[in-house]
């Protein structure tokens, strides 16, 4: 048996709490998570001009998201092909030129080198400056304004990669016909927390909302949210489903078509929005989506490190610092169509809610610096944890992809995300990870205690 | 400059207000704050954005709001507090805030007043857990019959990334 699946029990809901904590482990998953998937660079939004870029990550390391000539988007990791020194410390911007402060090497925002002071003095016309561009990642690419990019060559397509999960990003990215943006720039905070506690936890933990966020669901709540009653007294899973078992992505939604709004003290003017063209949502979706999903609060997350609630509006991806540290980015998203007003209401009331003084998001931070720290002694470390709630819940349903249990109230996401992490940690290369987008598909692939 | 610095007497009358001001928001006597906050507040923070100097150009928003707040979401954030259901808030977390560089100025309206200061927050939690955030203030407090009342905060973190896991307080 491979020791790593002495980590993670798929069937069981189990995890070693040494992944939370474990600096070889981490350095694994540097390797064979972020060095392999498919990862969120940008919305295009950001970068509409030739020369405007963002500076961002890829596990570790820093990259710089340009926009080129001919329009189309390049990536390279910002640092000197010289001596290494980091290319450019602006978050963003517009710039025709990186130049780096060491020694005055001046590249493109094609990447390519074009200056190198003391060229015929020193390097005698020696340097073929051909040879020290800029280094790209291997493949980038464009889901409906969402740029990702993998360092891996023999990833699959982006598209093949996302699967069945587009059914459901759909809901957001492509329910107007003008699609999505990002408002400004992004909320940064750094927390002293594993990377993937976050990304379980919005992944499928509809569990801890009427508890850890008793307090801000009291005070902005306007209507019911997926069943969730704060305390967690009771609740009804009838009218929302958790969605897993593609490729590691994974939904939590409430079918309902409005509740996505349901934590604005004033939800008016975004049900408004909805209803006024949520025909034109319909035509472009379906009854279904259009109907029960549109509006809704749902929970989006696309393996690894990205996830997006639309309705709470909020777009979010974490960049590792460390096994114990992370970086969490947050924007608010909107769709292009919205009115201004409306878009305003919406990022304030991201901020309010998941920014960094948010509401909510201030009540999650302690709880998960909590876990990482229960990870991290002797003795803690070798224990475990649980995400065994509604096993052999799991089933299949005619009107949407995946693998769906009933309720936000279940932990089979979480599963499939610890599943997937173990997938992707085993494999030697992109061959041996397996693919699946269905029970029937999951059930096929499973690896030993998966 | 070209800003006229307000008497000494209104100057002395809102550094005192100021200095209350921190004392009732490290106590956590939030509703005597807000008796000093005007009902059309504006409340903003935001985080600083990290650009070349030369870069003029806009056509990313500049802006990152931490707060945007109306006196509706200061109730709302005071209220969550007073649920008792704010459970990193318990045991009680020691907090310091620490104002200076106090400049008052006229305005073109009569009774009120553009404050400048500088805010410094220590919070101390579990164990050795100490965090210090600073950020700089910009005010507009206006005088009423019953004191000086908070119309306009305007600040700006220091930090381009927040370093604490909440912001369970006001700056």
């Amino acid at each position: 048996m491979n020791p790593l699946d002495e980590l993670v029990n798929f069937k069981t809901g189990r995890q070693k709490r040494i992944i939370y904590s474990d600096p070889g482990i981490y350095e694994q998953e540097q390797e064979k998570i972020f060095g392999r998937c498919w990862l969120f660079l940008t919305h295009e939004c950001q970068i509409k001009e030739p020369g405007d870029f963002v500076r961002t990550f890829m596990g570790e390391d820093e990259v710089l998201v340009v926009r080129q000539k001919e329009g189309d988007i390049k990536a390279f990791l910002n640092t000197c092909t010289h001596r290494g020194n980091r290319l450019c410390k602006a978050d963003h911007g517009n710039s025709k030129k990186f130049v780096c402060n060491y020694h005055g090497w001046s590249f493109g925002f094609d990447g390519k080198l074009n200056g190198v002071p003391l060229e015929k003095d020193a390097y005698k016309d020696q340097l073929d400056k051909s040879k020290f561009g800029l280094v790209e990642v291997a493949q980038i690419a464009n889901y409906k304004g969402l740029v990702f990019a993998t360092f891996d060559e023999a990833a699959p397509s982006l598209e093949d990669y996302l699967g069945e999960m587009k059914w459901y990003l759909d809901v957001w990215l492509d329910a107007m016909p003008e699609g999505t943006e990002l408002i400004g720039t992004a909320m940064k905070v750094e927390l002293p927390v594993n990377w993937k506690l976050p990304v379980e936890n919005v992944s499928g933990d509809g569990y801890h909302l009427g508890w850890a966020h008793a307090g801000a669901m009291t005070v902005s709540s306007s209507m019911s949210v997926g069943g969730l009653e704060v305390g967690n007294t009771s609740t009804d899973n009838s009218g929302a489903v958790s969605v897993a078992g593609m490729n590691g992505h994974a939904v939590l939604a409430a079918l309902d078509g409005q509740s996505g709004y349901g934590f604005y003290p004033d939800p008016t003017s975004a049900v408004d929005y909805l209803e006024k063209n949520r025909q034109t949502v319909i035509d472009r979706l379906g009854e279904y989506r259009g109907k029960k999903m549109w509006g809704s609060q749902i929970n989006m997350t696309v393996f690894p490190n990205l996830q997006m609630l639309p309705g709470l509006n909020w777009f979010r991806v974490y960049h590792p610092k460390g096994p114990g540290k992370f970086e969490m980015w947050t924007w608010a998203m909107v769709d292009k169509q919205m009115p201004d007003e409306l878009k305003q209401t919406i990022l304030n009331n991201v901020s309010r809610t998941f920014g960094p003084a948010g509401l909510f998001d201030n009540d999650d931070g302690d709880n998960l610096q909590a876990i990482t720290e229960q990870s991290r002694g002797w003795r803690t470390r070798q224990m475990d944890v649980y995400t065994n709630m509604a096993i052999g819940g799991e089933h299949s349903r005619d009107e949407m992809p995946g693998v769906v249990s009933e309720g936000l109230v279940c932990e089979q996401n979480q599963r499939y995300v610890y599943r997937r992490w173990l997938e992707m940690m085993k494999a030697k290369d992109w061959s041996e990870v397996p693919s699946y987008n269905s029970l029937e598909e999951a059930r096929a692939t499973e690896q030993g205690n998966g | 400059m070209g800003e006229q610095q307000a008497s000494n007497e209104v100057y002395i009358a809102l550094q005192r207000q100021l200095y209350q001001e921190a004392r009732l928001l490290s106590s956590e006597q939030y509703d005597d704050w807000l008796a000093m906050v005007s009902e059309d507040i504006h409340y903003a923070m935001e985080m600083p954005q990290r650009r070349f100097r030369e870069d003029k150009g806009h056509r990313v928003p500049d802006k990152t709001p931490i707060f945007n707040d109306d006196m509706t979401a200061l109730l709302m954030r005071v209220g969550r507090f007073k649920t008792g259901f704010v459970w990193s808030e318990n045991p009680i977390n020691s907090i310091r805030h620490i104002v200076s560089n106090v400049e008052v100025f006229e305005t073109e309206n009569a009774g009120q007043y553009k404050v400048y200061s500088v805010i410094e927050v220590h919070r101390s939690r579990l164990d050795a857990e100490r965090k210090r955030l600073t950020a700089g203030r910009q005010d507009i407090w206006q005088q009423t019959a019953t004191g000086y009342q908070l119309l306009k905060r305007n600040a700006v973190l220091d930090d381009g990334v927040v370093l604490d896991s909440n912001i369970n307080f006001f700056f």
